[in-house]
């Protein structure tokens, strides 16, 4: 439970004839998690090179990568749901010999034609947008161009120019602009051109076509209709493709990517001219099955060899074992660094911790019921595996957040009809205000001692995982030191209580002094802090400038009922000018205005407090969550284990 | 007493009011402590801040790391907080 999945590393040697059925074997049993061979010019790995691919490599390579582009193209997502039935390997590689290639040509030359039409669209469209402005010019478009004696201006212009030399003008007019088409003989080219600069000419060429523009522009229109139409047969006949052999493409996907992933695995081996080598990890529990697995596999041509486990287990991979109300806050630590092997696993401990906190920041029962709501509402539309484990998380959190309403007697800001079981945090907000005000000292000692046990109980997991990990002198300096920083903590209290008498704590101001004005509590307290200063300094005497954070991470935890109330007075603050300043004074005297402020303070009301749940999301989880990482996992927790990933996959459309 | 009494004639403010301005001060003294830490506290996760989306952008896997780096100075502002609610209760 606090442990991590027990790994054995194996060491697989064999001739490299028996390397293709060693290596469907652990793609097959998906339990062997390979550790890559890296060439290094140390001895013991001389003569040792990374392994080549195996010959069909480039060419599945190939066929994938021809695959992929049809399913691009289809739109295909790899996790999408596939047909139900699963099919056959052997039936599916036949399959795919006589039929992907003949698919890939079809869809293929669809695609290819499809692109050819869109160019041919584009074209079609740019050449009417040439000759949009000569619509309104009647004049075949022929007569425009190719003149040696004269000069054709075409093109808008703010007004039409006024020449007094011989020329002819079109102008065609629209709303917004003016276009005219100038012909004057070449001498008085000069003289036009510097009238039209006066008008703000803007040239538009004449377009190289025969005829009227409207007609042309007729002509295109009826082009780029009936190529649409035809890429329209090629899109229906696309779709047709893709719904009849949608569950073909991803089985092929899945056994090419597979067959892909085969070929290349030798590229993590250590190889000789003769042999080869390949290290890695399987699970304790399932290393017979693997081991008979590999042997029948190659009928016991192969050698399998575990490694002392005391001397690889620094590095072994790590996978979660936890009971599964605890495997959503995988999440949570993996977002901080997943546990080294050799480590304790604190999952358990922070998916209690974690949403008993958040109940204490957000404890009111309306916004608890509504991020349930949610936690449940938003599981269809989360899709992946840690969406859905961060909702199971929200889950939990919101339930708490129920609890510690119904203790806390809140139900968005009012309170519910009993008074607080726990300590009130109803603040003194508004005009009828009544009740004692909120309990802070109490509560703020309550926040304390959860910091003073959270922080025990994290040095103790630092004792023990030093205890695990730690060899020699070392180790039980390490413990001691943690030993040392509970002593100094809770020295500190023994004196504090002797000299103070504060609520929720125990009150040694009563004890009688035995030595200079000090009674057996400081007394014990001095002794606890000097003998812990010297357990600290014995491991390493830098430490003892941290000495403060006892006392800054204690106080931290007062973030629990601090944010707490932020999120209440806010509640509280939104009630107060809902109802209070806006919906009360008007139902005095209804009126029909009367009533557009009342539906606008029930705005105000839903508004305020949409936008405190979402405050009380963020900062409920993300505080809680910061005390986990900060003060919690620095007492003990390192961190920084690799993932343990099988080679091989989970067949979801195919089966052996 | 005496001198109060005397100070509350000198000044004309009845006990009421004394006390209504005592409790204005503490609402003052609550406000700058946590109005103080918070601007502190924001300066402080600002560089803190920038820096570790700077890092995620490089390499996705200091996320948790640099998400407790950039958290670390709201105890300035969580102090701030409990010295003000002490205050005013």
């Amino acid at each position: 439970m606090f442990t991590p999945e027990g790994m054995t590393c194996v060491l697989i040697a064999a001739t490299k004839s028996q390397m293709e059925p060693v290596i469907k074997e652990i793609y097959r049993q998906h339990l062997f998690h390979i550790e890559e061979f890296v060439e290094k010019d140390k001895e013991e790995y001389e003569g040792y090179r990374i392994g080549t691919p195996l010959p069909q490599a480039n060419e599945t390579s190939r066929e994938l990568l021809r695959l992929r582009g049809i399913t691009n193209a289809f739109m295909i997502q790899e996790d999408e749901e596939g047909p139900g039935e699963k099919q056959k390997h052997a039936q599916l590689s036949k399959q795919i010999e006589r039929e992907l290639p003949i698919l890939e040509k079809e869809v293929e030359d669809l695609l290819s034609r499809r692109s050819r039409l869109d160019t041919q669209i584009k074209e079609y469209e740019q050449r009417i947008d040439g000759l949009k402005p000569f619509s309104g010019i009647s004049v075949d478009l022929e007569l425009l161009r190719g003149f040696q004696t004269f000069s054709v201006f075409s093109g808008y212009v703010s007004r039409t120019p006024s020449l007094d030399i011989p020329h002819e003008i079109v102008t065609s007019e629209t709303k917004k602009e003016r276009f005219i088409v100038l012909v004057v003989s070449n001498q008085h080219r000069a003289i036009a051109e510097q009238a039209l600069q006066n008008t703000q000419f803007r040239a538009v060429p004449v377009p190289d076509e025969t005829g009227p523009a409207t007609s042309r522009i007729g002509y295109y229109e009826g082009q780029v209709l009936s190529v649409k139409g035809e890429l329209e047969e090629i899109n229906r006949r696309l779709d047709e493709i893709k719904n009849q052999h949608r569950g073909f493409f991803l089985a092929c996907n899945e056994l090419l990517t597979a067959d892909v992933e085969m070929a290349e695995a030798p590229l993590r081996f250590a190889t000789t001219g003769e042999s080869f080598i390949v290290e890695g990890w399987v699970p304790t529990e399932r290393l017979e099955t693997f081991r008979q697995g590999i042997h029948y596999a190659t009928g016991g041509k192969v050698y399998v060899y575990e490694l002392d486990p005391a001397e690889v287990e620094e590095v072994a991979p790590v996978e979660y074992r936890n009971v599964s109300f605890a495997k959503p806050t995988e999440v949570l630590m993996d977002v901080y660094s997943r546990p080294r092997y050799t480590e304790l696993d604190p999952t358990l401990l922070v998916s209690i911790i974690f949403p008993i906190f958040f109940g204490i920041i957000l404890g009111d029962v309306g916004y608890g019921a509504i991020l349930l709501v949610l936690s449940f509402g938003l599981r269809r539309f989360l899709k992946g595996e840690e969406g859905q484990r961060l909702l199971k998380i929200l889950r939990n959190a919101s339930i708490s957040s129920i609890v510690f309403g119904v203790l806390f007697s809140e139900f968005f800001g009012f309170s519910l009809p009993w008074a607080p079981i726990l300590f009130s945090r109803h603040l003194n907000i508004g005009a009828h205000t009544t009740g004692h005000g909120p309990d802070v000292t109490n509560l703020m000692m309550m926040a304390v001692w959860i910091g003073i046990i959270q922080i025990t109980l994290g040095r103790v997991l630092g004792m023990i995982n030093h205890a695990r990990q730690d060899h020699g002198s070392h180790r039980i300096k390490a413990v001691m030191a943690n030993l040392g920083w509970i002593m100094v903590l809770w020295g500190i209290l023994a004196m504090l209580w002797a000299a103070f008498p504060m609520p929720l704590m125990p009150d040694f101001t009563v004890l009688q002094p035995l030595v200079m004005g000090l009674n057996l509590s400081s007394i014990l307290g001095i002794v606890l802090i000097l003998l812990g200063v010297i357990f600290i300094a014995r491991d390493s005497a830098l430490e003892i400038v941290e000495l403060p954070t006892i006392l800054s991470h204690v106080l931290s935890y007062a973030r629990l009922v601090g944010v707490g109330f932020s999120s209440v007075a806010i509640a509280m603050v939104v009630n107060f000018i809902a109802i209070g300043m806006i919906i009360e004074p008007q139902l005095e005297s209804l009126t029909a205005f009367g009533v557009i402020i009342i539906i606008m303070g029930a705005l105000v009301f839903v508004m305020g407090h949409l936008g405190n749940t979402v405050l009380g999301l963020l900062g409920g989880g993300l505080q809680s969550l910061r005390l986990q990482y900060v003060e919690f996992f620095t007492k003990f927790y390192k961190g920084g284990g690799k993932k343990y990933i099988p080679f091989g996959m989970k067949k979801r459309f195919m089966e052996d | 007493m005496a001198d109060a009494a005397t100070a509350v004639v000198a000044t004309e403010m009845t006990v009421e009011m004394i006390k209504a301005s005592q409790m204005g001060m503490r609402a003052i003294a609550a406000a700058i402590a946590v109005g103080s830490t918070g601007i502190a506290t924001a300066i402080a996760e600002m560089v803190i801040g920038s820096a570790a989306v700077g890092a995620t952008a490089e390499n996705k896997d200091v996320f948790g790391l640099v998400l407790l780096l950039t958290v670390i100075p709201e105890t300035i502002v969580i102090f701030g907080l409990v010295v003000s609610l002490l205050l005013l209760f």
